[in-house]
């Protein structure tokens, strides 16, 4: 049983504690009657287990600060974690979660198959809902165009941008013909035609000599590289992103792809970045890390200790869905403390989705808000890759951090024409 | 030149583990008339219990140089799983063959829960092992040589049981029992044993198959359903039961996929199922199919 006696007197005296912590605070009994319940859905398996684990210690490390704080608004949190499978059946988790345990929110989702088929649902059940990620859109446009009950983070493309314009400003004129590797489902195809897109509008002529898709979960890429090589590209560009993409480096190295001064471009690179060896993986390549770059120099002392506590618990780096799972733990929180400051009362959900537009945080990574249009804008983190370091993985030497407003679409905007009429800075 | 060879190299290389696995399946089926869609369930075991096998074997002080037989000896080892699960599926020996079909199939979902739950659900791989060989290159063409071993291997591996089959008291008694399992067991033939040893035998090629490839790859649990789709291609291009078909369905599956990805790579199944499609129509059999030779 999650609600009984004992979880309501902890509740209770975890509240008290923490009012008598923090006097300036005060909230009336009935907001502390139960804990909040956050049904949270990330896959636990396969090819995006990893990330969906990193997600939930992100996830766990918000809620544990802030419980330990006094909870949202005196309530403490409670999370209630289904599994996020095939769009049909994760659906029917967010029933459950909705209709059975009664959550106040729902938080995770990280494939974009998966966002895409469930934002319609919880619309109609009218179920305050928080993507993690999984934003690649249907050709890039929205598919909800004015949701009232989702919100999402940003566009999955964002990182393909920064990548892209890396590529122009590093190597602008260092090469000719490109090719790319890249997931054979809407994130690759878009990641690579908005590549084609920005080294069209920065006026870079390039000859595309080979694109090669590989399904996910592919785990013998030994023919891709070939067919690479046999294209002998200047600049391979690829978002491979899930455990396909140590295979891809350690292949292509094993080949000799990297011998040639390829120069390589890889957006999503920081979700496998610790798998990534340097014994295999050479430096001077773009690596996207998206929303925490976990070595990052000045970070914030949050961050710091983020990353301390992660890797005593884990014994590994975390990267940037954890990010995701606080920004979201932490805009519900904002939106809740908000409406309950304005009403002086137990907001209604209505009230706290009014007050989650445009909220503001400091989330693991960097500052963030999310929009009215509940698309979520955050601080992006790419560079090039250095062996200089204590790992034995490769790390950023140069990095470059832009504000996602740069990097997507503004609200209603047409993803490509954006692209042609953006003033992007480089 | 260079760029044939390293497609030549990549697809000879996938088939050489396809031919493992699908060896396997043709081996149990030419015998024991299963269809066993667990077979690729054995391969991803052969993965997982590989990385385990390794990363203890390195941590116990064994040199790096000698995981190639750490592996090997990891996949031969799982062939422990083959007498108990041979003797769950004697209860559908003579049932029909959808109940062969849900029972195996209930297999692949078993294990994918129990590999789930003895090595979690990330990715396992070996990091850069797989170089402790280092290269060997011509020309413009690398090949990292554990590639060039597990080819040899695979080779080594398709003649041994050939010769085991054609050659041995036993393989004559394997194909005895494929061709008349009653008249094998009237002449005393211990069949049940014959067909434990058989399924131990397939399982033990998924299971080295697996081992072999994670270096290379990695361990994960959609490697099971991955991998059998192409199997069954290579079943039927072969003909079910034919050791020289897998081999050589295994080798026109791994060359197909590798002149697909290169020239047009959205081709990639439909150019190895359209081989299955012309030896359907050609010869319904597959190529070579007959029960085992």
């Amino acid at each position: 049983m999650n609600r009984n006696r004992r979880n309501v007197l902890k509740a209770l005296g975890g509240s008290a504690a923490a009012l008598g912590a923090q006097p300036y605070l005060s909230f009336p009994a009935i907001g502390q009657a139960r804990p909040l319940r956050i049904g949270i859905i990330t896959p636990k398996a396969g090819i995006a287990g990893t990330i969906g684990e990193c997600g939930l210690r992100g996830c766990q490390f918000a809620v544990d600060r802030i419980n330990a704080s006094g909870g949202i608004a005196g309530r403490k949190i409670e999370l209630i974690v289904e599994e996020e499978t095939n769009p049909k059946d994760s659906i029917e988790r967010l029933r459950k979660l909705v209709l059975q345990d009664k959550v106040d929110c729902v938080q995770g989702i990280i494939s974009s198959g998966v966002s895409l088929a469930m934002g319609p649902v919880a619309e109609e059940m009218k179920a305050l809902t928080i993507f993690w990620d999984g934003t690649t859109q249907d050709g890039v446009k929205e598919t909800m165009a004015k949701p009232r009950y989702v919100f999402r983070s940003t566009d999955n493309e964002c990182e393909a941008v920064m990548a892209s314009l890396l590529v122009v400003k590093h190597w602008k004129g260092q090469f000719k013909t490109v090719a790319g590797i890249n997931p054979d489902y809407s994130y690759g195809r878009n990641n690579f035609a908005a590549f084609q897109a920005l080294l069209k509008k920065f006026g870079i002529e390039h000859q595309v000599v080979a694109d090669q898709w590989p399904k996910v979960g592919t785990t013998d890429l030994n023919s891709h590289v070939a067919a690479l090589k046999a294209a002998k590209p200047d600049l391979v560009f690829s978002s491979l992103l899930f455990a396909d993409l140590p295979i891809f480096m350690r292949t292509a190295h094993g080949a000799g792809l990297m011998d040639g001064g390829t120069k390589f471009a890889f957006p999503a690179a920081g979700f496998q970045h610790t798998a990534l060896k340097k014994s295999f993986t050479p430096e001077g390549m773009i690596f996207g890390h998206n929303t925490l770059y976990f070595d990052l120099p000045n970070a914030s002392p949050l961050q710091k200790q983020f990353v301390q506590e992660y890797e005593a618990k884990y014994k590994d780096y975390p990267h940037w869905e954890a990010d995701r799972a606080y920004f979201a733990m932490h805009v519900y929180k904002a939106g809740v403390e908000a409406a309950y400051k304005a009403k002086n009362a137990w907001p209604s959900q209505e009230d706290i989705i009014s007050a989650m537009e445009g909220v503001k945080i400091e989330s693991l990574g960097g500052p963030g808000h999310m929009r009215s249009d509940h698309i979520a804008e955050q601080t992006f983190y790419q560079g090039i890759t250095t062996h200089k370091n204590r790992y034995d993985f490769p790390t950023l030497g140069q990095i470059d951090t832009m504000y996602s407003d740069q990097l997507q679409k503004p609200p209603g905007a047409d993803f490509w024409k954006w692209i042609e009429t953006a003033q992007i800075k480089l | 030149m260079t760029a044939f060879f390293d497609i030549l190299f990549g697809g000879v290389f996938h088939a050489a583990v396809l031919f493992l696995v699908a060896a396997g399946l043709q081996l149990v089926f030419g015998v024991q008339k299963i269809v066993n869609l667990a077979c690729g369930s054995f391969y991803a075991l052969g993965a997982y219990f590989g990385v385990s096998a390794v990363n203890w074997a390195t941590g116990s002080g064994v040199p790096p140089h000698l995981f190639l037989p750490v592996l090997l000896l990891a996949g031969i080892v799982l062939g422990v799983i083959g007498p108990p699960i041979e003797r769950l599926l004697r209860t559908i020996y003579h049932r029909d063959e959808a109940f062969q079909l849900l029972l195996t199939f209930a297999l692949v979902l078993m294990f994918q829960d129990v590999l789930r739950f003895f090595w979690g659900a990330n990715p396992q791989q070996l990091g850069d092992l797989v170089m402790t060989y280092g290269k060997l290159g011509a020309g413009g063409v690398q090949v990292p040589t554990y590639n060039i071993l597990v080819i040899a291997s695979s080779i080594v591996i398709a003649f041994g049981i050939g010769g085991f089959l054609q050659r041995t008291r036993f393989g004559r008694i394997l194909r005895a029992t494929a061709e008349n399992r009653e008249m094998s067991e009237a002449v005393g033939v211990n069949v049940r044993w014959v067909y434990a040893s058989v399924f131990t035998l397939g399982t033990v090629l998924g299971t080295v198959g697996g081992a072999l490839v994670v270096p290379t790859a990695a361990a994960s649990l959609d490697m099971p359903v991955e991998l059998v789709v192409e199997a069954f291609a290579v079943v039927v291009i072969g003909g079910l039961g034919s050791m020289r078909g897998a081999l050589v369905g295994a080798l026109i599956v791994g060359l197909m996929r590798a002149l697909a990805i290169r020239y047009y790579a959205e081709l990639e199944m439909l150019a190895i199922y359209l081989v299955v499609i012309m030896v359907l129509i050609a010869r319904p059999a597959g190529l070579f199919g007959k029960p085992v030779e």
